[in-house]
């Protein structure tokens, strides 16, 4: 028999529905390889074997009394640690959360609760989402599982890296910039930002609002479909969710590529890796092989995507991040006595170095006689790039591209540099900015072993169609899911 | 920038700066900017003002009462907390 932990998703909730399987059994399969693996990958911050496995224990009690919550009741899922769950620790991978117990759930963990779900508290992350590689987590740098020597991308590390590691079937994350998508490539998993609007936001703790989704990774697509229709749909607790149909995870079919228009970057703007490029080129091949038409796009705004995104994600987080004070919650450092210095001193002493950097240029774009050239113009900027999508969506019916221009980066390779850092997201900011959904999913390895993630963007709220093209995308042999089954 | 500018950027973010920090702070800042910069290269003159705010929802939701969080609850995250109150350092300066 296949071991538990290398069960997809789809297997699991099989299993679990037709009573060859216990929730508990294949919980304690995890915590076991969560204790014998993660001193290596340290995707989690914190994870409590009683808690977990009682909720398991509750779940088969459910199902031995004929009071199922629902299919999916038993299933084990990971969370990011911005999400809040009541009772449980929410630091966002911050010294200035270390203590902060949630006094309630978000939306997405209320929704989650009721279907059943077993919940696997609480995964590393960079500092307030604030990364691409986790390496600004206040506590520890989650490794690649495939080389430990690595990055498993960012701001969502610990999200990718539990699920690639095996140590967990699903798990959420959020995207601001990439968060979700390029750790997902990274780690060679499937991630999914939603559209902006399709998945509340009500307790997931803000970074830039206007650019936030929380989303699902998965071993297989199954788990992204359904963890999609569940968590998304108009919530009163976040205004901006949108009143549009309800995603369904069974109007998901494959395509048929004949005919089929694509749209591409063009060669000539291929500035990824080697093995990313041919990798890339390969499947637009085999796409035209299929009877697809590739339509070469014109990305030359996509230049602008991060500066864009930069002054925006940094000017939002800011005005966000001044909630922390040391007054209601949260550090509190007493400095000289007055109130002034309190709010300075538990803020100095409580946000690490790239946080403290963000707050900074966001409150200068944001700053008296700045104001028109940096953020103004970045708001109209974005306009731009989100007419250039809707533009794009009327020539082709889904956008092909890598998602990281290289795979996975070493440990302290672009720490030294922030700008080398915010490059990681040259592929992913713009989808943000422009608010349409896209996912990242597997396309095989790379000469050193590690793996190459593919994005697929569709239009606004046609997450249907993207997981319909993701679908097709994974038949292709060259993109078939590949797991490491030793962690070294 | 300089560092009286920076300062004061800090000033306003409620964050302080040490001394033996400034130097590395401008220059990570300083080239931040200029990479930022960039946008100034965009023509943006098409755009209206009106057109940012296309893209927010707002359904509004029905104006009735429900139970939020509890004051107790809250109480329990508060670094200081006495008789129903938050503690603060005293505000008002004599």
């Amino acid at each position: 028999m296949k071991d538990l932990i290398f069960l997809t998703y789809s297997e699991i909730k099989t299993k679990l529905n037709d009573g060859s399987l216990k929730s508990a059994d294949l919980v304690s399969a995890y915590i076991k390889r969560i204790e014998g693996t993660d001193s290596k990958v340290k995707a989690f911050l914190e994870f409590n074997k009683e808690r977990i496995l009682k909720q398991a224990e509750e779940s088969d009690n459910r199902r031995k009394s004929g009071k199922l919550l629902s299919e999916f009741d038993g299933i084990p899922i990971g969370i990011k640690d911005n999400i809040c769950i009541t009772g449980e620790i929410t630091s966002c991978s911050s010294k200035i959360l270390e203590n902060f117990r949630s006094p309630y759930d978000a939306s997405v963990i209320q929704r989650l609760k009721e279907k059943g779900f077993v919940f696997f508290p609480r995964l590393n992350m960079d500092e307030f989402a604030m990364g691409s590689s986790t390496e600004n987590s206040a506590y520890q740098t989650t490794r690649n599982p495939f080389d430990t020597s690595r990055i498993p991308g960012g701001s969502s590390g610990g999200s990718a890296a539990a699920v690639a590691a095996s140590m967990l079937p699903v798990s959420l994350g959020s995207d601001t910039g990439g968060s979700i998508r390029q750790p997902a490539a990274l780690c060679g998993i499937w991630g999914l930002k939603p559209t902006y609007g399709r998945v509340s936001r009500y307790g997931l703790i803000a970074y830039a609002s206007s650019l936030d989704q929380i989303g699902p990774f998965s071993n297989d697509l199954q788990g992204i479909s359904d963890l999609m229709e569940i968590i998304s749909g108009l919530d009163h607790k976040d205004q901006t969710t949108a009143k549009v149909n309800p995603f369904e995870a069974s109007s998901v079919s494959s395509v048929d590529w004949k005919g089929k228009r694509i749209g591409v970057m063009k060669s000539e703007e291929f500035n990824f890796s080697p093995d990313v490029n041919k990798r890339y080129t390969e499947i637009l091949k085999e796409l035209e092989s299929k009877g697809a038409t590739l339509v070469p796009l014109d990305f030359s705004l996509l230049k602008y995507a991060i500066p864009v995104y930069y002054l925006i994600a940094t000017a939002e987080c800011s005005s966000n991040l001044s909630r922390f004070d040391g007054i209601r919650y949260g550090l509190r450092k007493e400095g000289a006595g007055k109130l002034e210095d309190l709010y300075s001193e538990s803020r100095t002493a409580g946000f690490g170095p790239e946080v403290k950097r963000r707050i900074l240029l966001g409150t200068f774009s944001l700053s008296s006689g700045y104001y028109d050239a940096y953020y103004g113009k970045a708001q109209k900027a974005r306009v731009l790039i989100r007419k250039q999508y809707a533009e794009f969506f009327k020539t082709v019916d889904i956008i092909f591209q890598p998602t990281s221009p290289t795979t996975a980066f070493k440990v302290g390779e672009k720490t030294k540099d922030p700008i080398q850092m915010y490059q990681a997201d040259i592929l992913t900011t713009s989808v943000n900015l422009a608010g349409v959904p896209a996912i990242s999913c597997p396309a095989g390895l790379d000469s050193n072993g590690l793996p190459i993630g593919l994005q697929i963007t569709s239009s606004h709220f046609d997450e249907t169609k993207l997981l319909s093209y993701a679908k097709s995308t994974s038949e292709l042999e060259i993109c078939k899911l590949v797991l490491p089954s030793e962690i070294t | 920038m300089d560092e009286k500018e920076l300062k004061n950027i800090a000033h306003l973010a409620k964050l302080n700066i040490e001394d033996t920090e400034v130097s590395s702070m401008l220059n990570d800042f300083s080239r931040i900017v200029q990479y930022v910069d960039e946008i100034k290269n965009l023509d943006t003159t098409s755009v209206g003002d009106d057109e940012i705010y296309e893209q927010i929802f707002y359904e509004l939701r029905k104006d009735f009462a429900e139970n939020g969080l509890k004051r107790d609850d809250l109480a329990k995250i508060a670094p200081s907390y006495e008789n129903g109150y938050i503690v603060v350092p005293k505000v008002i300066e004599t």
